[in-house]
């Protein structure tokens, strides 16, 4: 066995950008082997998209569970450095021997905060919430969620320079508002790279023909999460937008713009699955309560078959073979009306729901911003390099599980390439 | 578990379709968003979803004796928002022509008229039929029944000729373009009907006999045709519902001039050319402006739509092609002979008697059969039920 107190045996840290499930997992399986690692992570909390979910594959936990042993690890681990708001700049240079320019946005909390909340008591500006895909509003000094890592607040800065920013820290008994923070830009030297940032929910707003954004009731599968979350806009109760009534008649449509030439050509891999799921948040919530999933054909890779078995035993959960190219609202109740081919019976039907979630993929984070530096893509702007590595689902659509696998041997690959 | 059904694919018909402009075919995944977005199918059983996965099957007979091919106007919402490029809208256009050529007689011609390869022959019959057989018959008439000093039918007599442009006398006389155009019209009657009447013993083996009365389905789809009602429900392709009922209108306009024109002749005795102020001249000169208007919009508007709706078949742009060739050389034979340009107007006026015997004989096996056929159709689906009235 390796002594514990070994230091980096080779000179060459690796960094790591993005602080989710896979770059947490890659930062830590490569320090805790000895090696100094650099997480890099542009919100202002770790955990990225896994901590806006409800309940995550494979044992539906609840994802403080997971995130928390994680931060954990990074908490006892010194050789783990992380900075959040942070994003890179620019990236010089090649394998062991990467020069990279970071720049830190100012969180305008110092670390005297103890998340007392008197900040946001005093704060009298509301902004949209992000991070409930602005189902609900949040103050302009916020805690981003309750589980955030680091527990520290933020301030938006879009208050500062005004009154509310001064009484936000007029408010502060521990001084740890500073105003004057400034963004800060810094190089760190690195031996290898691992692009970890993730991915984004299609912009569903663009499938003209299923009118989101237009009909109120009509949600995405994240959204839905974030619905279904205890720490979420209406505190885990799964209610209409509309009218916040009690969802009884819930739809599914897959592949919304997914496997689709015009949108995202892949397919997710976990849309199929993430569906099954909801339908169950709905049907614990509400014993009263029927779900439909309109689907092309319903993928459950490996074990999640079982899974799928599970959900279709229950009587309440029907399965309509045909993809909803057109959705619509009844303007007088604001239900949710899909046109569908049940392929099946050879029948095109109109249906009725009070709240219909959009299945809609994940589009890589690069599809948006590339990597600021040597990096390769495939048609659909999944990193593909060699060079500045990439893991997780912005190398290719994973489940939490298969990015947790894939960000471990993506740890080896980096150790590989600062020991060479 | 319910009984298997054995099916026995047509693979040549599949490969056919593939090769009439439907090569997106095999994408098809059977997702029914086509079905969803088209505008002017029925609930039950919709198209075009079916019509894809028959067609990757090779159900020839399906597609065929299934009126849906032709309720279908490609509108190309289907295609537009197909998830996989598929493109029903063409593959269904692709089937439309593959059942025009299986109706038509003789069958032969109908695989000349859709295959490239065959152009040069189909054009060689009227070129010889005009440029060769014609001037040797007009040899034959004696002297005395001629009025002109040259003999008719003698293209390049006629271009150095510094008389007056009348084409009956110096080019072509009437009896032979009677004769001509009379036979290749007959020959097209014949094989519209004879496609016709298999059309519907198919239609009404596998549908059943229509119910309601066909009378009442006729004029429910000519009264569809002239406001040109489906085009309207497109998205995609709206505005071909302009520039077809232009196309549309054209044709009705030279045809009613031609009847006319047939009347001045033959009723009035009264030899042509005809003054400006004619009021057949002028529906004519009008229709024919329409024509043109209407064919270019049609190209301007293919073009303009091939990213979401593709740009068609050689089967689309033959028969476009021949309709332009038509209403351009009639114009310009038209404005050359009143400008008097000898060594221009006779040639013109050649390719567009070339250019009419082409829509005219190959009428039933070209895309100009649409018309006879998609009236059959839409006949058939409204008295079976099958076509409800559209708002």
């Amino acid at each position: 066995m390796a002594d514990e107190k070994t230091v980096t045996p080779e000179s060459g840290t690796i960094l790591v950008v993005g602080g989710g499930i896979s770059g947490i997992t890659t930062a830590l399986e490569a320090a805790e082997v000895g090696y100094e690692v650099f997480i890099v992570e542009k919100n202002p909390y770790l955990g990225g998209r896994v901590a806006q979910l409800n309940k995550y594959f494979p044992k539906l936990c609840p994802p403080t569970c997971g995130l928390e042993i994680n931060f954990q690890r990074i908490k006892k681990n010194n050789l783990v450095k992380w900075f959040t708001m942070t994003e890179v700049e620019k990236i010089s240079g090649g394998p062991g021997n990467y020069d990279v320019a970071l720049k830190q946005s100012p969180r305008y909390v110092n670390n005297n905060c103890t998340c007392c909340g008197k900040c946001a008591e005093a704060c009298d500006v509301e902004v949209s919430n992000t991070f409930n895909f602005g189902m609900d509003k949040r103050k302009s000094a916020y805690l981003p969620h309750e589980m955030a890592f680091p527990q520290r607040y933020v301030l938006d800065p879009s208050i500062i320079g005004t009154a509310t920013a001064q009484k936000c820290k007029d408010a502060c008994p521990y001084k740890a508002i500073d105003l004057d923070d400034k963004p800060k830009t810094f190089n760190i030297k690195v031996a290898s790279i691992v692009w970890a940032t993730g991915w984004n929910p299609y912009d569903a707003t663009k499938m003209t023909n299923l009118s989101f954004g237009k009909v109120q009731n009509l949600i995405t599968n994240m959204m839905m999460e974030r619905l279904a979350a205890v720490n979420g806009p209406t505190n885990g109760k799964i209610v209409r937008p509309s009218d916040g009534k009690v969802v009884n008649n819930i739809a599914f449509v897959q592949c919304a713009g997914s496997r689709d030439e015009n949108h995202l050509p892949f397919c997710s891999y976990i849309c199929c699955l993430a569906s099954l799921k909801q339908t169950t948040y709905i049907r614990e919530a509400n014993p009263e309560s029927k779900a439909t999933i309109y689907y092309i054909d319903l993928r459950t890779p490996g074990r999640y078959e079982k899974f799928y078995n599970k959900v279709k035993a229950d009587g309440n959960v029907s399965f309509l073979k045909g993809k909803v190219a057109k959705i619509e609202e009844d303007p007088a109740t604001k239900d949710v009306i899909v046109t569908v081919e049940d392929t099946l019976s050879g029948k095109k039907i109109q249906a009725r729901h009070e709240m219909v979630v959009l299945a809609t993929g994940m589009e890589p984070s690069t599809a948006q911003v590339k990597v600021p530096g040597n990096a390769k893509y495939d048609d659909n702007s999944f990193v593909i390099s060699e060079e500045i590595l990439a893991t997780g689902c912005v190398k290719k659509p994973s489940d939490v599980m298969s990015s947790g696998q894939t960000a471990t041997g993506t740890a080896l690959k980096a150790i590989q390439m600062v020991r060479r | 578990m319910a009984e298997g059904k054995l099916i026995t694919p047509d693979l040549n018909f599949v490969k056919k379709i593939v090769n009439s402009g439907g090569e997106s075919l095999k994408k098809c995944y059977q997702c029914a968003t086509c079905s969803v977005v088209c505008n002017v199918t029925p609930d039950d059983k919709p198209f075009p979803r079916k019509e894809m996965i028959h067609a990757q099957w090779g159900l020839k007979d399906k597609l065929f004796a299934n009126p849906d091919i032709w309720l279908c106007h490609q509108c190309s919402d289907c295609t537009a928002f197909c998830p996989r490029g598929a493109k029903p809208g063409e593959v269904l256009g692709a089937i439309r022509k593959l059942s025009i050529e299986n109706y038509s007689f003789p069958s032969f011609l109908g695989k000349m008229v859709g295959d490239s390869k065959f152009l040069i022959f189909l054009l060689a019959l009227p070129v010889v039929l005009f440029g060769v057989v014609a001037p040797y018959v007009a040899q034959l008439i004696p002297q005395q029944y001629l009025e002109g000093s040259t003999r008719p039918g003698n293209l390049f007599q006629a271009m150095s000729s510094s008389e007056p442009i009348v084409y009956a006398e110096r080019l072509m006389p009437v009896p032979i373009i009677d004769t001509i155009f009379g036979l290749a019209a007959l020959f097209a009657v014949f094989g519209f009907f004879t496609g016709i009447m298999r059309y519907w013993k198919d239609l009404s083996a596998v549908n059943g006999k229509p119910k309601g009365s066909i009378l009442n389905a006729i004029t429910a789809t000519i009264a569809e045709f002239l406001a040109h009602k489906k085009f309207k429900k497109c998205d995609v392709t709206v505005d071909r519902s302009k520039s077809h009922l232009f196309v549309f209108y054209g044709f009705v306009g030279l045809a009613i001039t031609t009847t006319w024109a047939i009347f001045y002749l033959y009723g009035l005795q009264r030899p042509s050319p005809y003054p400006l102020y004619d009021p057949m001249k002028i529906l004519g000169n009008a229709s024919a402006i329409g024509l043109l208007l209407g064919i270019s919009w049609v190209i301007s508007n293919r073009l303009k739509n091939a990213p979401k709706a593709g740009i068609g078949s050689y089967y689309d742009w033959l028969f476009i092609s021949v309709v332009l060739t038509i209403v351009v050389t009639g114009i310009l034979s038209e404005l050359l002979r009143l400008l008097g340009v000898a060594i221009l107007a006779y040639p013109v006026y050649f390719i567009h008697l070339v250019a009419i015997f082409f829509l005219f004989a190959y009428a039933p096996f070209s895309k100009m059969a649409h018309m006879v056929y998609r009236t059959t159709a839409l006949v058939f689906a409204k008295s079976t039920g099958r076509d409800k009235e559209i708002a």
